[in-house]
């Protein structure tokens, strides 16, 4: 195992979740005409968080306690099996994405189950929203992600930055309609506009932010941490898709931690750039995903045709 | 071989002689629990060993020669059997109590119930296809007298009526099969069919598809599982628990077993199972989200699951039918092991919702809330069922269905696009029956057991339900978290059962043994990773009491809450064409309106468009021979006397 990779991964893992929720929130003051706060508030806000004591119902039961602990222990399980700086992965198994998916399923679970329990109208209406919105994304990444791992026969998470490499004319057509679809998926499962607005606590336009609406203290803090890592996690994935794979390592490292930066920047734009949509639309713009898994199936197979003939 | 039938015996002769004492329940559990004993000594040993061992004895008349040949798959299916048969007896022991203090006569109920266990344990023994239909007829009565328990009610009747005859149309396919394969090949031996369909392989085909029919509508595929969501809701829960987690599984023993009688199946036919297996998970999840009753919901949950055995036998069957043989192994093991998880979280749920059900007196969880807190031992085993229904880390339905899509990749490796193209579309398909999964049953735990109490019954609730209840459904949970996190033991035990179906030595050579001891690593780890979390974040908690924030106002009432429906209102805009809901509005009216209520639930289209027109149209061809049975005596035996001079006649005629 390469030690430095490691190391630099883990670095990573620790700062730029939070380097980049500054980065977003920086982009959209520079497109509001106004300075924002620092790029480093987050890490404030966090250790702020951290020192505060947890305001907890009498009317939620257990899984209100655990939920937000079980939510940041899952993110990091699911930290494991992506490939982040270099190509490196913790673990490297068949059916990576499956496990993924899977474990940070796991996390959603409890978590929706927390906002039934405080027994409110808001956190239902979130918990509501959030498990809709997840069934449209999901079966869309299978295709997307097995289609990859079919078409460079191999089936880890590691095709995806092989798919990059390939030099095959298809993956040319390939790489952009996934990186569009998995831009999609991001917004849709870490909550962003056009999807959700981090910012406003109006129950017309919150997902994610109403489901810890009754989250405080060291629980808020560790779901803070979470969705930051998880939109680093989708990060990593689309950077490689894009950055090619023979690099050397620190010059790797270096572009890695630029595009994750940038990606921000880029969500940052389309924050400013687009408003939140209607309900319906959401479902619509959601939905987006499913054509583009499916042209990017059509190409697999028209590939193993090729191959065939 | 003693041991097994002795169990036989033993389920029997306690059935018949024990179930009207007064402590019936109990002796049952023991005796139970000492047959399944009986019944796993022999099973393991097969298990591991993997030599089947026969018994053969010989019954008068047409039965003649009856073989009971216990093999791998066969003792797979008896240690389902004979376990899940024992938890449901200790789980009946209270929840009968209510019912037996209120002199309500359990004594043929309970017969019943060890002659389900003895039944189903003989359907999977038997290799003779004529005991085996006694097996199974002995299985269908039992569970359907079981089913009417309450028959005072009127939609449990009907319920029952309505398995009654399911049930019976399942048996004529299968007898249809048998009669068949027994015609062509002049014996009733199963082995015998074996060698006749190896030498005339033209058969198979008419044949998997008559005895497929009638097996499949037992195990409740799609388009014949109506009588599913009827039949559970109305048995009382060890019975649906009994039912749901075993006796549908029967359905999936005999589809294994012509299968292995069969040997290579036509790839249309495995086609047109997978194509069946994903309609019926999509179609029981979707239509599971619309169900506000919780015994309903569990029922299409059980339709979906089943789809998800299908999918994985259909690949299976690709696999046989291309010769990939790790298609064949994984997709067969992924399906075999999704059959032993489900029997473990299914009857864990249908326990779960008769805990529910004892306490608060009703299945409609618009009505319920907050229960975690009375009943917190029903409220973690629900969960941990909940979390291993849809197939979440680290418990087992994970396993399963990892292996399930693991297997499909495989299969898409290969060159053959159709065959891709089926396996990407079940790919796909078995990712959203997940997610959906998950909505569903974010909706049935956190509706039921988190928030505030909706209304007095569930507010009346003073504390758990009895020892009895309680530890069956620890029990199943244990299982749960155990199969979840050392699946590769599991594996490694079973895995003769699923050299059944490919040739010798395929299975060694073939199983992802790797594969399964990476994920088994990896579910150990999720596993300690979350709890020492959970530790650490013991010691620093540092709370406070307070009410959540009710935008201001001051009083939170329990209606604010999300209800059930509320939940999933958004998901079922989207796919509103699949359903039809009846409404069921009286809206305020005047200036002081008196009364307004709303109310509104789900019919099952495929009931509504296919199968309620096909019945009205046999009432109406059949209402032209009522004529025929007026209820007139003298009519009556008029008939009696037609018949004996016919049958004069005929055999004077016969002499001639």
């Amino acid at each position: 195992m390469n030690v430095f990779l490691f190391l630099m991964n883990l670095i990573f893992l620790a700062v730029l979740p939070f380097v980049m929720l500054g980065v977003i929130k920086k982009t959209k003051a520079f497109w509001g005409g106004r300075k924002g706060p620092g790029v480093f508030q987050p890490f404030f806000d966090f250790v702020k968080l951290l020192k505060k004591e947890s305001v907890i119902s009498p009317q939620t039961t257990f899984v209100f306690r655990i939920a937000p602990t079980v939510l940041f222990a899952t993110t990091l399980a699911a930290a494991c099996f992506v490939p982040l700086a270099g190509g490196f992965t913790l673990v490297d198994v068949d059916c990576a994405f499956v496990l993924f998916s899977y474990i940070l399923g796991f996390g959603k679970f409890l978590s929706i189950i927390a906002a039934l329990d405080t027994g409110s109208s808001f956190e239902g209406m979130g918990a509501s929203r959030e498990a809709c919105f997840s069934t449209l994304v999901e079966p869309a990444f299978f295709i997307i992600a097995g289609s990859v791992c079919i078409f460079t026969k191999n089936l880890g998470f590691e095709s995806f930055s092989i798919l990059n490499s390939f030099g095959h004319t298809f993956s040319l057509l390939i790489i952009p309609a996934a990186v569009a679809a998995l831009f999609i998926m991001l917004l849709v499962e870490c909550c962003r506009v056009p999807v959700d607005d981090p910012n406003t606590h109006l129950e017309l336009t919150m997902i994610h932010e109403v489901m810890i609406l009754d989250n405080s203290g060291v629980d808020l803090a560790l779901i803070t941490w979470s969705s930051a890592i998880k939109m680093f996690l989708y990060s990593a994935l689309i950077i490689n898709l894009l950055l090619p794979s023979v690099l050397p390592d620190g010059l790797n490292c270096l572009l890695f931690a630029i595009s994750v930066l940038l990606i921000g920047v880029v969500v940052g734009t389309v924050e400013s750039a687009t408003a939140r949509l209607r309900m319906l639309h959401v479902f619509e713009f959601v939905f987006i995903m499913t054509p583009i898994a499916l042209v990017i199936l059509a190409i697999a197979v028209i590939k193993m045709y090729r191959g065939l003939a | 071989m003693s041991f097994i039938l002795a169990a036989i015996i033993l389920y029997f002769v306690t059935g018949v002689f024990l179930s009207r004492h007064k402590s019936a329940t109990m002796f049952l559990s023991g005796a139970n629990f000492v047959a399944m004993i009986l019944v796993l000594i022999p099973s393991v040993r097969v298990l591991v060993t993997n030599c089947p061992f026969e018994l053969n004895f010989f019954l008068p008349g047409i039965i003649g020669n009856v073989p009971l040949r216990f093999d791998a798959l066969s003792a797979f299916f008896a240690i389902i059997v004979a376990v899940t048969g024992f938890l449901a007896t200790v789980y009946a022991k209270g929840y009968l109590q209510p019912y037996i203090d209120k002199n309500k006569s359990v004594g043929s109920h309970l017969l019943f119930f060890n002659s389900l266990i003895c039944a189903m344990f003989l359907v999977v023994l038997v290799q003779n296809a004529l005991f085996f239909l006694i097996s199974w007829e002995i299985m269908s009565i039992s569970s359907l007298f079981l089913v009417a328990f309450e028959s005072e009610k009127p939609e449990v009747l009907k319920a029952s009526v309505k398995y009654f005859i399911y049930m019976h149309v399942s048996v004529l396919f299968i007898i249809a099969g048998f009669v068949l394969l027994n015609i062509k090949s002049g014996s009733l031996d199963f082995a015998a069919f074996a060698e006749f369909l190896k030498n005339n392989p033209q058969y198979s085909n008419i044949f998997l598809f008559l005895t497929f029919v009638g097996f499949g509508i037992k195990a409740g595929f799609f388009p014949f599982h109506n009588w599913l969501p009827d039949a559970h809701p109305a048995a009382p829960s060890h019975v649906s628990g009994l039912m749901s987690g075993v006796m549908i599984k029967t359905g999936i023993y005999g589809i294994l077993r012509m299968l292995a009688l069969v040997g290579v199946p036509s790839p249309a036919l495995s086609y047109s199972v997978l194509f069946i297996a994903l309609v019926s998970a999509l179609y029981g999840v979707l239509y599971a989200l619309a169900q506000h009753d919780l015994k309903k919901l569990l029922a299409y949950h059980s339709i979906e699951n089943i789809g998800i055995i299908g999918v994985g036998i259909g690949c299976g069957m690709l696999g046989l039918a291309y010769n990939l043989p790790l298609l064949t192994v994984a997709g067969f093991s992924g399906a075999l092991l999704h059959v032993l998880n489900h029997s473990i979280f299914k009857s864990l749920l249908f326990f779960g919702a008769g805990a529910v059900y004892n306490k608060t007196h009703t299945k409609n969880i618009e009505l319920l809330g907050g229960l975690a807190r009375k009943m917190p031992v029903t409220a973690v085993c629900f969960l941990i069922g909940a979390v291993a229904i849809c197939g979440l880390p680290p418990l087992n339905g994970f396993v399963s269905e990892i292996l399930i899509y693991f297997s499909m990749l495989q299969g898409m490796l290969n060159h053959n696009i159709i065959l891709f193209s089926a396996l990407m579309f079940s790919f796909a398909g078995l990712a959203f029956v997940g997610v959906m999964a998950i909505l569903c049953f974010t909706k049935a735990y956190g509706i039921v057991f988190s928030g505030s109490a909706r209304s007095g019954l569930s507010k009346n609730v003073k504390s758990d339900v009895s020892f009895s209840m309680k530890s069956s459904m620890v029990v199943l949970a244990a299982f749960c978290l155990i199969i979840g996190v050392l699946p590769k033991y599991v594996v490694g035990f079973f895995k003769n059962s699923f050299a059944v179906f490919s040739a010798e030595g395929d299975v060694q050579k073939y199983l992802p043994i790797n594969f399964i001891d990476n994920v088994s690593n990896i579910a150990l780890t999720l596993c300690a990773v979350c709890f020492a979390a959970l530790v650490v974040r013991g010691f620093f908690r540092n709370d406070r009491g307070f009410e959540v924030w009710g935008c201001g106002y001051d009083k939170l009432n329990s209606k604010m809450q999300y209800t059930a429906s509320s939940f999933v209102s958004s998901f079922l805009e989207i796919t509103k064409p699949l359903f039809i809901k009846k409404v069921d509005v009286k809206r305020p009216e005047a200036i002081f309106p008196t009364e307004a209520h709303y109310g509104s639930h789900v019919e099952d289209i495929e009931e509504e468009l296919l199968i309620n027109p096909a019945l009205r149209f046999d009432k109406q061809l059949l209402q032209k021979f009522r004529v025929l049975q007026n209820g007139n005596l003298q009519q009556y035996i008029l008939y009696g006397l037609i018949f004996l001079v016919l049958m004069l006649v005929m055999t004077i005629l016969a002499e001639c």
